[in-house]
């Protein structure tokens, strides 16, 4: 009887040790070993300089990767040679995945990174886990950032984001096809105008159609068709045919004229054949790869590709492709959707002058600089300014062409989506309708009125 | 005789036909590992790569996270003890409750031995919700305890299923002999019947191990960083903003099928025999 | 005579007192051996279980920092009057349904031909335990890549062979979508099933076969009147293990489509995670995911019973 309960006592005991041990295993050694290894390297340097700021400091970051975040992170053993303090990206991820993550750490209070990556269509969300900025950044750090682009970071003259990059769509449409010939003749045959790249909708929609019939395996055009992705074009549609998406007291009015117009275009296109029938999967990435496969003559796509487009090791159209400000609307409003990629730090984070250094440097005209070689669109003037002059100064009509457009899109066109926290939730319910309308398994009008009646019962259920 | 050949060479024709289409997708995230970059996803797809390179696990191995590469070693630590872990314990309680369910078949056994298969019966994403919560109540979420924890109590009623089947084959008779021997319940269970189920217990391991190694519903929601994320969520890393990275993907893919394939070919026989005993009867 | 007498005696003497302690210990027993499952099962099942089942009854969103309040049947009759949930719904059954028997014809048809002794059964029998290897989501993105409309090795497959390449959209039109998902899961569920059926197949015993040799027995009455009833319990078996994993099929979905494009895809288990997760309705969700729960259990319960009724 008793050698029974002494065994199972055992079994018990262990399994418990096991347990417990473990529990402490995950939580706190494996940072510290993490965290120590490269440590040792430096600490020769360390015990010399005693004057570093956040010797001991260990900053979580939740990121966004890929494309120039790479390259942007792979200078970050600087910052921890200078500062001493040791950062770990715990998370990584695309704006999506990154969004809905976040949202769902800060409900449940299970944050634990100091840092993150942030945009001006998502940081509404969760201004309320957000550490406000303003005293972190001193009017002399933030002074060399655009006014317009760091506004689009502010909420109740609360600063919230850093900009790392401003991001506002130009279209891109391929010289070779464009400058073709025969097209051109059979265009102007077709269409009565001159084939040239498109400085209205309406032409946009003739070209794309065009080049779908004569070109061969080529989608005339393409837009990302699902995520925020869509419904960010399909607003910058809607202001271009003179709607939006609120008026002034607040009331959906998406699903009026203009978000009928703008629908009933891409439905058209895709009806067509004037877009790849995948498209409705499409993200950022596919699209890209997609125009960089010579599928494609003309589409919307964020300036950050054009390095990567222009490389022939990447993709098929190098050097056979140009940009051009996106066509306008009935309206004269040309479609500028646009936002800027950027950082934040958390309420929950232990260390915030540390998490705020870290920003710093990932937002440093340096940094900065570097990027903007990899076609990013940086949000200092300084930096701006040098790249407009760089431009200038290699005599490359292509490159002086690409900066000029984005000038005139950054200055005449930049519109950011209604900086509400309902933003995403609101894309959450729009983009299957307008897949729907684009599929055509619902018209126009009925896909709008559905998803109108379901964003406001979204919206009075989040208390407006 | 003539009939019985060709049948016989359709049947081996039809055979590794099925084969190659079994083990396609498996040598093709192999190829799309070592293939150059451009490969990837070029149309038409390219069969056999043209030069070979180990670049995508060269970058792999080297990962960490202060530079935003794949933390390759933490996801491989997460994911060996999580696994390793939850395989240990749901197998230790399954045995025991098994050994149980063996000896006893009062109809009240039988009712909670049925409650527990429905347990196992859950779909994942709908247990996965109230444990997120409550995970996130008691500072286990994100914890590889706390997917310890989930994992060993979702593998405990196959775990047990596969025991009591294995103990059943041996028979009572043994159990008295040992009794006669002065063994207590106890001794009985752990000198005879444990030893006997060997073959079993592994079979139990093996599937409970390689269920946690490829589990992702639940995993996806409880693991939210670094701290405690497994391979199978680790992957969505090479889903950046701007790129998938098929290639660091496929590699990822390459050493998370080496231990379930090491594991396969080596304890077939057991995996076999542990899943089929009962039909036998 | 009277040696013998004494040791049947003495045998049940020994028999009783075994029953004894057995009896007496039986308390014991039960809590060394069953309580760790049940405890473990309790606390991190059904506990958790039942609080999604209270929050159901609410309206708790994860987001929205709304006060959670007692809503009755709300989010029930909710999921009734949601045509997505219901079509989501009804395409799971069919779902459910399909994949299962054609897993298991095939796995019949699979086990049949891999039976026969041939130069490299062994590699062929490993072979076929490619799939069990690897993780869902891994298969997912296989199949993903398969079926996508333009680099996709279908399509590609398709123009070599008929010269045409107008891009199929698998993964977008919703009955393509529907058997593109259908067929990844089949494949990584057929070699489990084949491989049950082909240990059943090996350990069946020759006499009834060259009986019915004898009498002249096509192939098909052989199979029909003697393999197939010899098979049943290990039939049982697998769809018994394959139907508990069938939930499984969410890595795929979530993978291959998403549940999209416009929800033409989506499965109850995909637009769970949807709704509580991304859309953050969380009690909504967990409605939602009791109706799951619900079709489990029937399906479970019901092959559980005839895998009782096949072993006795």
């Amino acid at each position: 009887m008793k050698r029974k309960w002494v065994m199972s006592g055992t079994a018990v005991m262990l399994m418990l040790s096991v347990v417990l041990g473990c529990a402490k295993g995950a939580g706190t050694d494996k940072p510290n070993e993490q965290t120590s290894k490269p440590a040792s390297n430096s600490a020769a340097v360390d015990n010399k300089d005693n004057k570093k700021p956040f010797e001991g400091v260990t900053l979580k970051a939740a990121l966004v990767g890929g494309g120039s975040y790479e390259k942007l992170y792979e200078s970050i053993p600087k910052f921890e040679q200078e500062t001493g303090a040791k950062v770990q990206i715990t998370y990584k991820g695309n704006f999506f995945d990154l969004d809905k993550k976040l949202k769902i750490d800060f409900a449940s209070k299970s944050d634990d990174y100091d840092v993150i990556s942030n945009h001006s269509s998502f940081y509404s969300q969760y201004v309320d886990s957000l550490e406000p900025l303003n005293n972190l950044f001193s009017a002399d750090d933030m002074k060399d950032f655009t006014p317009m682009i760091l506004n689009g970071g502010k909420r109740d003259n609360n600063l919230y984001m850093i900009p790392r990059l401003a991001d506002i769509s130009v279209y891109f449409y391929r010289t070779d096809l464009y400058n073709d010939e025969s097209n051109k003749t059979k265009f102007k045959q077709d269409y009565g105008y001159d084939l040239a790249p498109p400085t209205t909708l309406d032409q946009f929609k003739d070209q794309a159609i065009f080049f779908t019939k004569n070109g061969k395996g080529i989608n005339g055009t393409q837009f990302a068709g699902k995520e925020e992705a869509l419904t960010g074009r399909f607003y910058e549609l809607v202001n271009a045919y003179g709607g939006d998406f609120f008026d002034k007291d607040k009331k959906v009015i998406l699903n009026q004229e203009a978000g009928i117009k703008a629908a009933t275009m891409l439905q058209d296109l895709y009806k067509a054949g004037a877009m790849p029938k995948g498209m409705v999967n499409f993200l950022w990435d596919e699209v890209a790869k997609n125009f960089g496969n010579g599928n494609v003559a003309v589409y919307s796509e964020w300036p950050g590709w054009y390095t990567w487009m222009d490389d022939p090791a990447s993709t098929k159209v190098a050097g056979k492709f140009d940009v051009v400000r996106a066509p306008a609307g009935p309206s004269g409003v040309h479609p500028g959707w646009s936002g800027a990629h950027g950082f934040s730090v958390t309420k929950s984070s232990k260390n915030k002058p540390a998490a705020a250094a870290l920003i710093k440097f990932l937002t440093s005209a340096d940094n900065m600089y570097a990027d903007s070689k990899l076609g990013n669109m940086p949000t200092r003037q300084s930096v701006w300014d040098k790249v407009l002059s760089d431009a200038k100064a290699s005599g490359d009509a292509r490159k002086i062409n690409f900066y000029n457009v984005l000038n005139t899109a950054l200055k005449e066109d930049f519109r950011t989506p209604p900086l509400i926290k309902e933003w995403i939730p609101l894309s959450n319910i729009l983009y299957p309708y307008l897949q729907k309308i684009i599929l055509g398994s619902t018209t126009p009008k009925q896909g709008l009125d559905d998803a109108a009646k379901d964003i406001e019962k979204m919206m009075k259920q989040s208390g407006n | 005789m003539r009939k019985k050949n060709v049948y016989l060479s359709l049947n081996y024709v039809a055979s590794y036909l099925l084969m190659g289409v079994f083990t396609f997708p498996a040598v093709w995230i192999i190829l799309t590992a070592i293939r150059p970059d451009k490969e990837v996803n070029a149309s038409p797809p390219v069969w056999i790569p043209e030069t070979v390179t180990f670049d995508a696990f060269a970058k792999l191995f080297g990962g960490n996270t202060s530079t935003g590469s794949i933390p390759f070693h933490d996801y491989f630590l997460n994911t060996i003890w999580i696994a390793l872990l939850s395989t240990v314990f749901s197998v230790m309680i399954g045995t025991l409750a098994g050994y149980y369910f063996s000896r006893h078949h009062s109809k009240r056994a039988n009712a909670v031995f049925l409650s527990m298969m429905l347990a196992r019966a859950i779909p994942g994403v709908a247990l996965s919700l109230p444990l997120f919560l409550v995970f996130s109540k008691i500072g286990v979420l994100d914890k590889i305890s706390g997917l310890v924890i989930a994992y060993t109590a979702l593998n405990i009623p196959f775990a047990t299923w596969l025991m009591q089947g294995f103990f059943k084959e041996i028979s009572i008779e043994l159990d008295e002999a040992s009794f006669v021997d002065g063994c207590s319940m106890w001794g009985s269970f752990a000198k005879i019947a444990l030893p006997l189920t060997l073959p079993g217990l592994s079979a139990a391991a093996i599937f409970t191990f390689l269920t946690v190694w490829g589990e992702f519903q639940i995993s996806s929601l409880l693991a939210r960083t670094v701290a405690s994320k497994p391979f199978t969520v680790g992957l969505f890393d090479f889903t950046t903003q701007f790129t998938v990275d098929w290639r660091g993907m496929a590699a990822m893919a390459v050493v998370m099928i080496i231990p379930s394939t090491l594991f396969v070919i080596v304890a077939q026989k057991w995996l076999i025999r542990g899943l089929t005993f009962g039909a036998s009867k | 005579m009277k040696a013998e007498a004494s040791l049947a005696d003495r045998q049940y003497v020994l028999k009783e007192s075994v029953f004894d302690s057995l009896r007496a210990s039986k308390w014991l027993f039960a809590v060394v051996f069953v309580a760790p499952a049940l405890i473990f099962l309790t606390l991190v099942v059904v506990i958790p279980m039942l609080y999604s089942f209270y929050l159901s009854f609410t309206n708790f969103n994860l987001v929205l920092k709304i006060n959670k309040e007692f809503v009755g049947l709300d989010n029930y009759v909710a999921l009734l009057s949601d045509s997505t949930f219901l079509l989501s719904l009804l395409r799971t059954i069919v779902f459910m349904t399909l994949a299962v028997n054609l897993e298991l014809l095939l796995g019949l048809l699979v086990a049949q031909l891999l039976a026969k002794p041939m130069k490299g059964e062994g590699f062929l029998r490993t072979a076929l335990m490619v799939p069990m290897m690897m993780p869902p989501i891994l298969i997912g993105f296989q199949f993903k890549w398969f079926f996508n409309d333009q680099v996709g090795l279908v399509n590609n497959l398709i123009y070599a062979v008929t010269g045409q390449t107008t891009q199929i959209p698998w993964l977008i039109d919703a009955v393509l979508g529907f058997i593109s998902i259908l067929t990844a899961e089949i494949w990584m569920g057929t070699p489990f099933i084949a491989i049950i059926l082909l240990a059943g197949m090996l350990s069946l015993p020759k006499e009834p076969f060259e009986a019915a040799d004898i009498d002249g027995a096509t192939r098909f009455q052989k199979f029909y009147y003697i393999t197939r009833p010899l098979l049943a319990p290990y039939m049982l078996i697998a769809l018994a293990i394959r139907s508990l994993d069938i939930s499984k099929a969410y890595d795929l979905v979530k993978i291959m489509t998403g549940g999209g494009p416009a929800q033409r895809t989506e499965l109850i288990w995909t637009y769970v995670t949807r709704l509580s997760m991304v859309d953050s309705k969380f009690a909504l969700g967990c409605a939602m995911s009791f109706v799951s729960v619900a079709i489990s259990f029937v399906f479970t319960v019901y092959i559980y019973k005839q895998l009782v009724a096949a072993r006795r």
